[in-house]
């Protein structure tokens, strides 16, 4: 491959077929990370006419209320159905109360299209190993707010400081809902004292403390110990609203329901959302480190956090492993946790120098099954994902699966069940009969449906297929099969060859 | 909490399917005496809320909503959850044991270290690159093709093993087996091998397999059942990191997954057929579940859990466990249920039972701990 094109799909998602390529890659990589991240997309996919794209409608991208005020209604409406209320019986009443009220297919979408007809390329890449990094899977309760934690907190975060987009996750309602803290109560808080006096029961629960050092950051590596986890689940305490109905029998009104938020925590903003009432009185201690009772506390432990050297060396070799090198080396380690410190933490300077060492090593770098999707999609000019009209409509298309259905075939995706320590970036986890035979079947597919606009021998002459890869897709006969070969072609998988 | 349906849980219910230890025709001589399977519960059961010890005191003072009322009495002190109606049935058959309070010597409670642990059999977390059925496989001397979406660790070793989880992408045709060779030898020998296992498969035809974790268990059953079928594999139920709202019963968060794995070994039940008489079939998880229940109707991560062992390898159903007792003062750092029984010796037992290794040598070469005791005996006389 060219360097612009082994830069592109280490760092990136392979230049689209009109997109001009920049003479300075390295330059035009660290520009990348400044790019304007529109999200765009296509309305609906026409067999042979090459879609328009063009930004999302405002309207399938709901602000953080009123998501909150959608999944509630669902629920709401849930419990009407429940009940055989007037309105709330048929099978397409409850398609309908899905489609006006659930947005992870959309979201799923959107995210699919920004990658697929983005030319943020870089940012793109970034912001989805953040939100690996920071998975929140999903866990139905919060699938309304997967989407505007991975847009709102990672990419709008994406030119900050490590440490604001650490505050910024750990208090966004789809990691609070995800790893199960908007039920936690302070052990002495006035909510357990209550709870005990009445027979009911309130207390802590120490999942999302726990991932918090072990995931997001310090890792086990740092020896912390369960009164650590413990101190930092005391402070987390408080933290989050109540997703879905909050009135037990009672079926109620939107703004009933307005005013009970607000009154519980004091606002109608989920991602800035601390209940009192919950909250651990006292000092807490984590891994030496004392912080005061208060709804500040939090942010004074995630930026201790986020400086840390443990936190500094396990995210380092986490974006090494991710864009470098499948074995990154310590020079590449030394290079990107040297700018993390001297930089203290701010992620363009750090992706910067992920940036240098991506480009300075040679190795091949094994692309995830989305990303290696995304890549094909782009490269030949296919279409690989529905139009949002036909999304939201549950439309038919004899050529397309819906969103859901292609990252569950690929074995991959963000709006998908799974555990808090997102995908590994290591080709080992990714190396199976089933996983490759997806490859083939999806590069398949995106041939037999989706209309690809451009040939193979354009393609490899535009990326500077190496001889391998020319020897495959020379060795095999028809248009489908050349088109398979040279999607799964060692090159296109970042992997070495033969 | 979500409430999904029975049919909306189980579509959603991840469960994932590996066949593994196909011996290669005419290879081997001494055919291995039987099969091993395992369900590997992801997240960490609860061994209490499985299996709960009734008859110790304490059980109802540290959970007040964990515990189901209308358990099964399987003798005056343990209990059976209601979700394993079909299991509860084996049990009564002399098919099938309990071994209560065990785990891998793992005390430090995270998911992926102890996940990395329970695969990987070694003597710390991420120390092994293979795990203990794939190199327990490759000692028994039976490569071959084995058939979930991903390549676990605990299979990794024994180099002919794959995986199989059946695909549904519109448009993707059939596979020419021709293409499949010349893409394989183009990669280097990593991706080389893989594409192979694809190519091999591409010439079998497999009738359409459901993915729901029944259907997995069926089909793997009568794969394993076959003369040179798979000799082990391996079923994954994901989502028991049940930290609130676990409920008690049946339909509660931790009930429904108790029930999705009484289905899988039903239905390897049904898809071993005679060759049921020389399987084993055991649970594993990572760690157990904290003995009080927390703040929010859940329980966090613990230490000692419960595990089911089925299979007409078994012919004397009982409850195998060392109690360490439930009152505050008997537990792991005042939380967690004490392992008294290593599991590595549960697993070791049903590894010489289905692949006739000796114990010696399982302890020293797959878990790497030659002293590793031998609870055989308790097992399978």
């Amino acid at each position: 491959m060219n360097e612009s094109f082994r830069i592109s799909q280490k760092l990136g998602l392979m230049f689209l077929p009109n997109s001009p390529i920049p003479k300075d890659i390295k330059q035009w990589a660290i520009q990348q990370l400044h790019s304007k991240s529109p999200a765009l997309g296509v309305k609906r996919i026409r067999s042979y006419h090459k879609p328009e794209v063009t930004e999302w409608p405002k309207s399938l991208q709901p602000n953080l209320q009123k998501r909150d005020e959608m999944f509630w209604a669902y629920k709401e409406n849930k419990e009407k159905f429940r009940r055989n209320m007037p309105g709330f019986q048929t099978e397409a009443d409850k398609s309908r109360n899905r489609q006006e009220n659930l947005m992870e297919d959309l979201d799923a979408l959107k995210f699919a299209h920004r990658n697929v007809y983005g030319e943020d390329q870089l940012r793109l890449r970034f912001s989805s190993f953040w939100a690996n990094h920071f998975r929140t899977a999903n866990i139905f309760d919060n699938g309304n707010h997967i989407g505007h934690a991975i847009d709102e907190a990672i990419l709008g975060n994406i030119n900050s400081d490590f440490s604001n987009m650490l505050y910024k996750v750990t208090t966004h309602p789809s990691m609070l809902i995800y790893l199960d803290n908007t039920y936690s109560a302070g052990p002495n808080s006035n909510e357990a004292i209550w709870a005990k006096r009445n027979g009911r029961q309130a207390g802590l629960n120490d999942n999302l403390g726990r991932e918090l050092l072990e995931l997001h950051t310090v890792s086990p590596s740092a020896n912390y110990t369960e009164a650590d986890i413990n101190g930092a689940a005391k402070i987390l305490a408080g933290w989050g609203a109540e997703p879905g109905r909050i009135s037990g029998d009672k079926l109620i009104s939107l703004s009933e329901r307005n005013r009970k938020i607000k009154e519980i925590g004091g606002t109608l903003n989920s991602w800035d959302y601390f209940k009192t009432n919950y909250a651990e009185p006292g000092n807490k201690t984590v891994m030496g480190r004392t912080f005061g009772p208060g709804k500040g506390a939090l942010r004074q432990l995630t930026d201790f956090l986020a400086d840390h050297e443990h936190t500094i060396n396990h995210i380092t070799f986490k974006l090494a492993q991710h864009f470098v090198s499948d074995n990154p080396s310590q020079t590449d380690l030394d290079h990107i946790s040297r700018i993390w410190r001297e930089s203290n933490g701010n992620l363009d300077q750090i992706h910067t120098a992920v940036i240098e060492r991506a480009i300075a090593s040679k190795d091949a770098k094994f692309q995830w099954p989305m990303n290696w999707l995304f890549q094909v999609v782009r490269l030949s000019g296919a279409n690989g994902f529905l139009g949002w009209e036909e999304e939201q409509n549950d439309d038919y298309n004899e050529n397309i699966m819906r969103t859901r259905k292609i990252f569950e075939e690929l074995g991959q995706g963000f709006w998908l069940p799974g555990q808090p320590n997102g995908y590994s970036s290591d080709k080992a986890e990714w190396l199976s009969g089933e996983m490759f035979e997806r490859r083939i079947r999806f590069a398949t597919a995106l041939y037999n449906g989706g209309f690809p606009t451009e040939g193979v021998d354009n393609i490899m002459n535009r990326i500077g297929a190496n001889k391998v890869t020319r020897e495959l897709v020379g060795s095999v006969t028809g248009g489908r099969r050349k088109f398979v070969a040279l999607m799964c072609s060692p090159e296109i998988m970042g992997l070495e060859n033969a | 909490m979500p409430k999904l349906t029975r049919r909306e849980f189980l579509q959603a219910s991840g469960a994932s399917l590996f066949l593994a230890g196909l011996p290669l025709p005419g290879f081997t001589k001494d055919e291995p005496p039987g099969t091993i399977s395992v369900i590997m519960l992801e997240g960490g059961m609860d061994g209490l809320t499985a299996v709960p010890p009734f008859g110790d005191p304490n059980l109802f003072k540290m959970r007040k909503s964990l515990t189901p009322e209308n358990y099964l009495k399987l003798n005056s002190f343990f209990g059976l959850h209601p979700s394993f109606k079909y299991f509860s049935g084996l049990l009564a058959k002399n098919n099938a044991s309990v071994v209560h309070a065990t785990n891998f010597p793992y005390t430090k409670r995270s998911h992926f270290e102890g996940q990395n642990l329970m695969q990987g059999g070694g003597l710390s977390p991420f120390a092994e690159t293979t795990g203990w059925l794939g190199r327990a496989l490759d000692l028994a001397k039976t490569p071959g093709r084995s058939m979930s979406l991903d390549m676990p660790l605990l299979l990794r070793g024994a180099h002919e093993n794959d995986n199989f989880f059946p695909a549904s992408i519109r448009n993707s045709g059939s596979l020419t087996t021709n293409l499949i060779n010349m893409i394989s030898n183009a990669h280097a020998e990593e991706g080389s091998s893989v594409f192979n296992k694809v190519s091999k498969k591409s010439t079998q035809k497999d009738s359409v397999v459901p993915r729901d974790p029944a259907s997995l268990a069926k089909y793997a059953g009568k794969a394993m059942a076959k003369k040179n079928g798979p000799l082990s594999s391996v079923i994954k139920v994901d989502q028991f990191d049940t930290h609130a709202s676990q409920g008690a019963d049946e339909y509660g968060r931790h009930g429904e997954r108790l029930a999705i794995v009484d289905d899988i070994i039903a239905g390897y039940k049904e898809g071993l057929g005679d060759a049921w008489d020389r399987s084993i079939i055991l649970t594993l998880t990572e760690f157990g579940r904290t003995v009080k229940e927390n703040g929010t109707w859940g329980t966090d991560h613990g230490w000692g859990s419960a595990a089911l062992l089925a299979g007409g390898a078994i012919t004397n159903s009982r409850v195998i466990s060392k109690w360490p007792g439930l009152a505050e003062r008997d537990l792991f750092e005042n939380r967690d249920l004490v392992s008294t029984i290593d599991y590595r010796s549960v697993c070791a037992a049903c590894i010489e039972n289905a692949l006739g290794l000796d114990h010696d040598l399982i302890a020293d070469k797959v878990f790497f701990t030659p002293k590793l005791p031998r609870v055989y005996d308790f097992i399978f006389s």
